[in-house]
């Protein structure tokens, strides 16, 4: 049982991964919460849905997200349509290619 | 013979015509306006008989409306051009005005399609999505068109095989519904790349030979060390930049990649049945959309499951082939070869 505290000490390391689109391009993101303490990331990861499974889109040529979000022994993973990429995913997401791009 | 969109306006003037020379041309407008909804173009066939009289033939004509997000990411956006109405001056709405008319042309000039649904649908296009967006999609209703982030890539109206990648999306989810998943995504990504290049070539009147058989061309700023996205005819030599990496499209089935990302990486193992395509194509010579383009098509019009693998697509377009032009023709056997040439195996046809 860990409690609020020393939950915000543990390191995650948090994996974007965009593919698909008409260019069929693959963009990758990558940060570790050590490298923005600022950012409350034990609360924007655990905000995530993450067990929830999408229905295949109806939408041709929309990007695919895989997120990946790991502090050994968890690991969190999903995938999701660009459609469903919206509330806690579309923030969590933002705040990683934010970091990432520092 | 001479193929024209009419828009309303001048269908009606036509239809007033009170001189016997030009009465052909007035009954066939009149009828033009009789049928069609308010507001719809109609596609008339000029030619001239024996006699030098005038022939006006009716044909199906597009309902093309472009609305604008305003890079706002809600759909549609407010609407700025419907059909027959004057150019925009706003590159992108006029852009996809005009590859919308492009492609209704191909499918029904050539393939006696009228529109996305064989009867006449609305085509529906949204141009100025989101902010910086990187892609050009079909939501199932509409085609959607983003600016580009103006570093990698420009706005995705450009190339006029984008708009046609996008409106056989439609096409496809009106005929064989093939599965965005896997091998049957990969086709689904295909034909519309195969149609998307149609519809450039008819347009620009290009032979298999002139053609650049490229997907995007374009499309990326100068910065970029490419020519487009995807080779049809070389998968895998589109790009090779400092920033995207390589072009990664396999041209053979010894190459298909297998991965969960990208729906198991239809943008990528559509390179396959691309290269075969062309193959065939190659082999043929002339036009691609006139017995190429008319095999793919007679294909995904006909009894093709919704999950079909490569091998059973290819069967599909030998037995197209066969149907049309007959079991030893020239053109089934290059349809063979095709397939053979990027090492799709057909499935035993009975």
């Amino acid at each position: 049982m860990t409690d609020a505290r020393s939950e915000k000490t543990v390191t995650w390391t948090i994996l974007v991964v965009r593919t698909g689109g008409f260019a069929g391009l693959r963009r990758e993101w990558r940060v570790s919460s050590r490298d923005d303490p600022a950012v409350d990331w034990p609360a924007l990861i655990e905000a995530c849905p993450w067990t929830t499974r999408y229905p295949p889109s109806r939408s041709n040529d929309r990007f695919v997200w895989r997120i990946e979000a790991s502090a050994p022994p968890r690991t969190k993973k999903a995938t999701l349509p660009e459609s469903s990429l919206t509330g806690s995913w579309a923030a969590l997401v933002e705040q990683v290619k934010s970091a990432a791009a520092r | 013979m001479v193929y024209g969109i009419v828009p309303p306006y001048l269908l009606a003037r036509i239809a007033e015509l009170d001189d016997e020379k030009f009465a052909h041309a007035a009954r066939s407008a009149r009828r033009a306006l009789e049928q069609a909804a308010p507001m719809r173009a109609a596609r008339l066939l000029f030619s001239l008989d024996e006699s030098n009289n005038l022939v006006v033939e009716v044909g199906d004509g597009p309902n093309r409306t472009i609305s604008d997000a305003a890079n706002s990411e809600t759909l549609p956006g407010m609407e700025v051009r419907r059909e027959g109405e004057e150019p925009t001056g706003d590159p992108a709405a006029d852009e996809a005005y005009d590859g919308l008319g492009a492609t209704f042309a191909l499918f029904s000039e050539v393939y006696k399609r009228n529109s996305i649904n064989g009867a006449g649908l609305p085509l529906d296009a949204t141009v100025h999505y989101g902010e910086d967006y990187d892609n050009a999609f079909w939501d199932g209703e509409r085609m959607v068109f983003g600016d580009g982030d103006g570093e990698i890539f420009r706005r995705f109206t450009i190339s006029v095989s984008v708009i046609g990648h996008e409106l056989t999306h439609g096409v496809t989810q009106y005929t064989a519904a093939l599965e965005y998943q896997g091998q049957s995504g990969a086709l689904n990504e295909s034909v519309s790349d195969v149609f998307g290049a149609l519809v450039e070539q008819y347009t620009l009147d290009q032979t298999t030979a002139e053609a650049s058989w490229l997907i995007g061309e374009g499309l990326f700023t100068d910065e970029v060390e490419g020519t487009a996205l995807r080779s049809m005819k070389a998968p895998g030599t589109a790009y090779d930049d400092d920033v995207l990496g390589k072009d990664p499209q396999p041209a053979h089935l010894d190459d298909y990649i297998e991965t969960d990302d990208d729906n198991g990486g239809v943008h990528l193992n559509s390179g396959i049945p691309n290269r075969a395509f062309y193959l065939v194509a190659e082999a043929l010579g002339g036009n691609a959309w006139e017995r190429a383009g008319q095999i793919w098509y007679d294909t995904l019009a006909g009894p093709l499951g919704e999950k079909s693998t490569f091998a059973e697509f290819a069967t599909a377009t030998i037995e197209a082939a066969a149907a049309r032009y007959g079991g030893s023709s020239r053109e089934t056997d290059a349809v063979r070869a095709g397939w053979t040439g990027v090492g799709v195996t057909p499935e035993d046809i009975a």
